[in-house]
């Protein structure tokens, strides 16, 4: 199951407090996550890590727009 | 430095309440380093003082001042006379527009609480205090002391002043003080 939780808009602790409702709903699988802030980014991923999740990968778009996408099998 | 606190001023008083046995009155420093060494010799010296920030009414010194009872003005200044901290006024709080504001804001996303102190950002889940995020300030070590306290209870050695010594390090420590009284373990 896939999940995306959309932050934009948002600033911490809100982004991570989302990715971590969704973390719990999911239990595993992968999770999209889209933030507007760099602190938000590196926020969202250290938060992700600590709860033993990995980080597939950061696209970085040039409108500011970051999508992180994370993953627990 | 001058503003850097100035956006998270808060009308309402800080936390503690003031010291008991009367008037208050604040230490006014030039810089947030003189704050910052003048709390510590005060408190070892066991005085009765907290951080807060600066009055409506004042329009001297830095971001942050000490409020300590009045009535020890004398040993308070000879104390920080020893050390070579010089306040730039002592000022009796007689007049409401003179009263320090608190640093503090508290936001309750339900399972969690965030606690701002100045600059920075504590956040922990309430059921059993973990640290669930650090975020604000600007200075350099601000990564680094996110990497040590995100992901760990707040009673596992997460004292933010073990960790970092910067001004952010500073105001998470007192966010961190300050999460430990809104949610004691």
């Amino acid at each position: 199951m896939e999940m995306e939780v959309d932050a934009r808009g948002l600033s911490c602790p809100q982004p991570v407090l989302m990715t971590l409702e969704a973390i719990g709903k999911a239990k595993q699988g992968t999770i999209t996550i889209v933030v507007d802030n760099e602190t938000s980014t590196e926020n969202v991923t250290r938060a992700a890590q600590s709860k033993g999740w990995t980080v597939l990968a950061v696209d970085k778009a040039a409108n500011g727009i970051n999508t992180i996408r994370i993953e627990k099998k | 430095m001058t503003g850097l606190f100035e956006r998270f001023r808060k009308k309402k008083r800080g936390p503690s309440p003031a010291p008991a046995g009367g008037r208050e009155g604040i230490l006014v420093f030039s810089h947030t380093s003189e704050v910052i060494a003048a709390e510590s010799c005060l408190r070892d010296a066991g005085f009765d003082v907290r951080v807060m920030g600066p009055p409506p009414a004042l329009h001297t010194g830095c971001d942050l001042v000490i409020a300590f009872p009045l009535i020890r003005q004398l040993e308070v200044t000879e104390a920080l006379r020893h050390r070579r901290i010089i306040p730039l006024q002592v000022v009796p709080v007689d007049d409401v527009l003179l009263e320090p504001v608190s640093l503090f804001h508290t936001v309750d996303y339900g399972a969690y609480l965030m606690v701002r102190a100045a600059n920075m950002k504590l956040t922990i889940r309430k059921s059993d205090r973990m640290i669930v995020n650090v975020s604000g300030g600007g200075c350099p070590d601000v990564p680094y002391l996110a990497e040590q306290l995100v992901g760990r209870r707040m009673d596992e050695d997460t004292e933010p002043k073990r960790h970092g010594k910067t001004l952010c390090g500073y105001a998470l420590q007192l966010a961190w003080e300050e999460m430990n009284r809104q949610c004691p373990g």
